[in-house]
């Protein structure tokens, strides 16, 4: 090796040597590195060759099972759901057998299968992009299958059937469907059942990708009860996807529970007659925006709920069909806008303010904080004027003192304006009892019933304007808006201004006034049963695994302040000047109950306007209750006019018995 | 180890050889041979891989493999007319066209999932990382052999590696790391065979061994993600496959029954369910040595890689027949360069190796690995004819 040294030229990047040119030698160094490399390359291949002939011809059998058994799947088959009956075992959901078209992705070919599933959309008429999403959506799962259409139609079957060879990786599969034998009944209490989003997949444990759930009402809320146990069956496929032979069943599928509800299938009916009655009673008198309305109503012994109604409403089987926009109404903001939010259930999440049927709640706090004496009379005016303010009678044309009773009977504001001062007047010490009485009876807080979504409603405190009204929702005027004033108190007395309650929180209320104080849970299932099938008619042989039975709570109110309450809802409805003595007066069942008109600023489009809220919530038998019944119509006008007609109607079928006459009238 | 003679008397006279034999006596047959071997036996098993891809039209990945190996074999024959000292000659140009190309890719690359390796020229994908292994060689073997002298010194194994590592990272960012781990091969073989010291060898190797341990492990753990996370699965999951099998390592496992489900005599091409039901991903391209060996077998995937051990055989052999430094390291990295591609690949569908996206030489579906490869052999044939 020379070892003379090659002179660089300094500053040159990469100085080339000058006598490159010259040939080489190959020397025993690089013979020996050479040596190496072949060594390495023998070794190389000498471990692939080894770990080939172990896997190949050692162990080949085994992955030749391992590959055979890539081709039959272990599927799981969805158990049949278990059905929801009434309080008498009337069905109200049960299952209907059903063909599905589905696909599965890792069968479809690799090119061509748009073009595939665009063909087989348009044969079962369900939109591409759903199909495409869905895929998409299972990402790498290309194993589990996509629904293209639920419900085929016996000829799309026959049809595809017959074109099984076209169409590879498409699937003909015996299912099972929710069928809703009484169309809309309790539609939003019912809920439905759709295939699991990525939120719910996220969130819940248990389920798997492809997977009904149920979605809303009581197939969400009791979804592990009546989904039962999924099978398991063991299915060989051929190239296409297709099964080649009867799958093996490794699992039998366990069907899920039955649901008996508390609801009774003939008074849900005539509730939501009835308030469709009210709604078209109030357009008759040219109140133009009275579009929706609800109705509850409930045992006021144990909180069984009875009936709930919701207007709009909207019929289930919308969900087993995949027709074009039929789900618009829960999926567009706009469209449901526009229908009025049909999946919306008023009786339980509809925020309304309560108006004068919150007045016991005032009378019965004042008297628990013993600032009112219910025979002490106090001046019932067309006007009431605080700190410059002037607060007014709906009577305009009124002027008497009046106790209680007569203040609840002919509902009077200004009586309850002046407790509402009197709240206001207290030492700061004794907090805001008003709104404490108030969340003691259930408003301000959710009920606790077994089936949502519900809202919590409003009741305004100090502490809530304070966290309302702030620099940054208020700019201009949030000093003065955050701050308590007397007007708040009275708005509150007669429950107008901030606060809002649920029509079931109002009945929970009323419940509390016909059982003498106790606070009921309200509640939709009463039991979980097992057996029975899927059959109509009353139910026959099925077992009861549990009952719910919630135990209301005493809240040991003073029995003679609740008595001077119920003495004044009964002259509502029965003496002359009651507010809905010409509704009840003439049933043959002693009804107490009491209207409400709450005003409501609304924004139909063209425009602020106010329109009022009508109430009716009441109980009967007056001395026995068996029934408490809250009915609204937003923007309806007067209760008294559409509210206790709407009633009046449920009370009619519970009892079976006809009002010899009645006639509405324009009172608060 | 290179030496330069010092003397006219032993350097004249076998280039005068040289100059006389015909090009064609001394054109290496085997080496030739075997590399229409492989190229015929891919091309055969991708129809039979590939007959079911395309609904209509089953011959559409033969035909266009085809046509490449076709260009290929234009290329190769080019690549042997040209002298090798021509590429000695220019290698700042080599080394600025790979840079260049590298430095094109993210920026004109079609996004393939979330990877950016190829640019769309019309009816074909150009992937330029492919074409860097053989530019990468031709450099590198310039640049040593320019400082033959000097090739003991740190200097020099350090600018070495400096400038490979540029064309190394831009590819380990497309993100390539299979491609960035053959690159470091061809630097290794290169230095190697140029006669770097065995103590700036093994400083390398534990270099090497060190890097890899802190993508792998010690990074992940202190919060350094050198590695995508599902590179990182891919690696970590071959040492221990049925960790996930749904997950990053299901690729594995169906590759593994695939192969192990071929047997002594394969499963043929229609029942080859791991291929054709696609429980094999990418079985046409980085699986396709999996597919080869469901379909034919012990006995095929032996008769394949036997041609394989015989190029690299000759390749070698062609380093000892070098005329000069740079075509003896030219030679001796493409030889490595051909063993690393075909252990990597052979070796992830059989659960030696981690899952990273090479082809398969010469049998992948894939224009540019097949041209930058029949290219690789061209120069291989140049400096064969031009030897001693």
């Amino acid at each position: 090796m020379a070892s003379r040294p090659v002179p660089i030229r300094p500053g040159r990047f990469l100085p080339r040597d000058p006598r490159v040119d010259a040939p080489y030698r190959l020397t025993p160094q690089l013979m020996f590195r050479l040596g190496i490399l072949g060594f390495l390359v023998l070794a190389a291949f000498g471990v692939l060759f080894v770990r080939l002939w172990s896997l190949q011809v050692l162990s080949g059998n085994e992955f030749l099972v391992a590959a055979q058994d890539n081709l039959s799947f272990l599927e799981t088959k969805e158990a049949l759901r278990g059905p929801v009956k009434d309080r008498n075992g009337r069905v109200l959901v049960d299952n209907a057998s059903a063909t599905a078209i589905k696909v599965t992705p890792a069968f479809l070919p690799k090119r061509g299968q748009y073009a595939e599933l665009r063909r087989l959309t348009r044969i079962l008429q369900v939109p591409l992009s759903d199909v495409t999403d869905q895929i998409e959506k299972h990402g790498d799962d290309r194993l589990a299958k996509v629904i293209v259409k639920e419900v085929a139609t016996e000829s799309e079957v026959r049809f595809l059937a017959e074109h099984r060879t076209e169409f590879p990786g498409m699937t003909i599969e015996d299912t099972s469907v929710r069928r809703y034998p009484h169309g809309d009944l309790a539609a939003h209490i019912l809920g439905y059942v759709a295939e699991i989003s990525d939120r719910q997949l996220e969130q819940l444990n248990g389920y798997k990708l492809g997977d009904r759930i149920g979605q809303a009402g009581v197939e969400a809320s009791f979804d592990k009860e009546l989904r039962g146990i999924p099978g398991i069956e063991l299915v060989r496929r051929d190239s296409l996807g297709q099964p080649k032979a009867r799958p093996e069943t490794k699992q039998l599928p366990v069907p899920g529970y039955g649901l008996r509800l508390t609801l009774d299938a003939k008074l849900q009916r005539a509730a939501q007659q009835a308030v469709i009655d009210g709604i078209n009673r109030a357009q008759a008198d040219e109140k133009w925006y009275a579009k929706a309305g609800a109705v509850v109503a409930l045992d006021p012994r144990d909180g069984a709920i009875r009936a709930v109604a919701s207007y709009p409403t909207f019929d289930p089987k919308v969900f087993t069909s995949r027709r074009k926009g039929a789900l618009d109404f829960l999926t567009n903001s706009d469209v449901a806008e526009a229908s009025d939010f049909p999946a919306l259930n008023r009786a339980l999440a509809g925020r309304y303010p309560p108006g004068s049927t919150f007045k016991p709640v005032t009378a019965l706090a004042a008297m628990q904080e013993h600032i009112l004496s219910p025979y002490d009379s106090l001046p019932c005016t067309g006007s009431y004027t605080v700190a410059k303010q002037t607060f007014k009678n709906w009577d305009p044309g009124v002027n008497q003192m009046m106790t209680l009773p007569t203040a609840l009977a002919q509902s009077c504001d200004t009586y309850f304006y002046q407790v509402g001062k009197e709240f206001y007047d207290l030492p700061p010490d004794r907090g805001q009892p008003l709104q404490k009485w108030a969340r003691t009876f259930g408003f301000g807080r959710p009920t606790g019933v077994d089936v949502g979504p519900e809202t919590s409603g409003l009741l305004p405190t100090i502490k809530w304007k304070q966290a309302t009204f702030t620099k940054k929702t208020d700019p201009c005027c949030f000093e003065v808006d955050r701050l308590w004033k007397p007007g708040d108190s009275i708005q509150l007395a007669i429950g107008q201004n901030d606060m809002l309650a649920s029509p079931l929180q109002m009945a929970r209320f009323y419940a509390l006034l016909a059982n003498g104080g106790k606070l009921v849970q309200p509640h939709l299932v009463s039991a979980i049963e097992q057996g029975g099938g899927s059959t109509t008619g009353p139910a026959q042989g099925s077992l009861v695994l549990r009952s719910y039975r919630p135990a209301a709570q005493e809240l040991n109110l003073d029995p003679a302040a609740i008595d001077v309450i119920r003495q004044g809802l009964y002259e509502a409805t029965h003496s002359p000047l009651g507010t809905s003595s010409g509704v009840f007066g003439h049933f043959p069942v002693p009804i107490a109950g009491k209207t409400g008109t709450a005003e409501k600023v609304i924004d139909p489009g063209d425009g602020m306007r106010t329109e009022d809220t009508a109430w009716w919530c009441g109980w009967g038998p007056y001395e026995s209750p068996e029934l408490v019944v809250c009915a609204v119509i937003e923007n309806g006008g007067f209760g008294g006019e559409v509210a206790a007609p709407a009633a009046l109607q449920v009370f009619e079928q519970y009892f079976g018995k006809q009002a010899s006459s009645f006639e509405v009238k324009q009172a608060d | 180890m290179v030496d330069y003679a010092v003397t006219e008397q032993i350097g004249t006279r076998p280039r005068a050889r040289a100059r006389e034999t015909s090009y064609l006596r001394n054109l290496d047959w085997v080496l030739l041979a075997a590399v229409g071997g492989i190229v015929a036996y891919g091309l055969w098993v991708i129809s039979g891989i590939t007959k079911d891809d395309i609904t209509g039209d089953p011959n559409y990945y033969v035909v266009r493999q085809a046509a490449y190996a076709l260009i290929g074999v234009a290329g190769m024959a080019g690549m042997t007319l040209i002298d090798p000292s021509f590429w000695r000659k220019h290698y700042r140009v080599v080394y600025g066209v790979l840079i260049f190309m590298l430095v094109l890719t993210p920026v004109l690359g079609t996004s393939v999932r979330n990877t950016r390796r190829w640019i769309d020229l019309g009816p074909f994908r150009f992937q330029p990382s492919e074409f860097g292994k053989l530019l990468l060689v031709l450099f590198l073997a310039a640049f040593l052999a320019e400082r033959g002298k000097r090739i003991y010194e740190r200097q020099t194994t350090t600018a070495a590696i400096g400038l490979a590592a540029v064309p190394m990272l831009l590819v380990f960012l497309q993100p390539d790391f299979g491609t960035a781990i053959v690159y470091a091969a061809i630097v290794g073989a290169a230095l190697f065979i140029a006669g770097t010291r065995w103590s700036q060898v093994s400083v390398l190797l534990g270099l090497g061994v060190a890097i890899a341990a802190f993508v792998l492990w010690i990074g992940p753990a202190i919060g350094v993600h050198v590695l995508k996370d599902y590179q990182r699965d891919r690696i970590v999951g071959f040492t221990n496959p049925s960790k996930d099998p749904g997950g990053a390592t299901w690729n594995i496992n169906q590759s593994i029954t695939a192969v192990g489900a071929g047997g002594v005599d394969g499963r043929g091409s229609s029942g080859a369910t791991q291929t054709n039901y696609n429980f094999l991903p990418e079985h046409a391209t980085d699986f396709v040595f999996a597919s080869t060996a469901e379909q034919r077998g012990f006995l095929g995937v032996t008769i394949l890689l036997l041609l394989f051990l015989l190029v690299i055989w000759r390749a070698l052999k062609v380093v000892t027949l070098a005329r000069d430094a740079f075509a003896a390291i030219a030679a001796g990295a493409i030889a490595f360069a051909l063993l690393t591609q075909i252990f990597i690949n052979v070796g992830m569908t059989i659960g030696m190796a981690p899952i990273t996206g090479i082809p398969l030489p010469f049998v992948s579906v894939g224009g540019s690995s097949m041209v930058a490869n029949l290219l690789a052999i061209g120069v291989l044939q140049s400096i064969c004819v031009r030897r001693r």
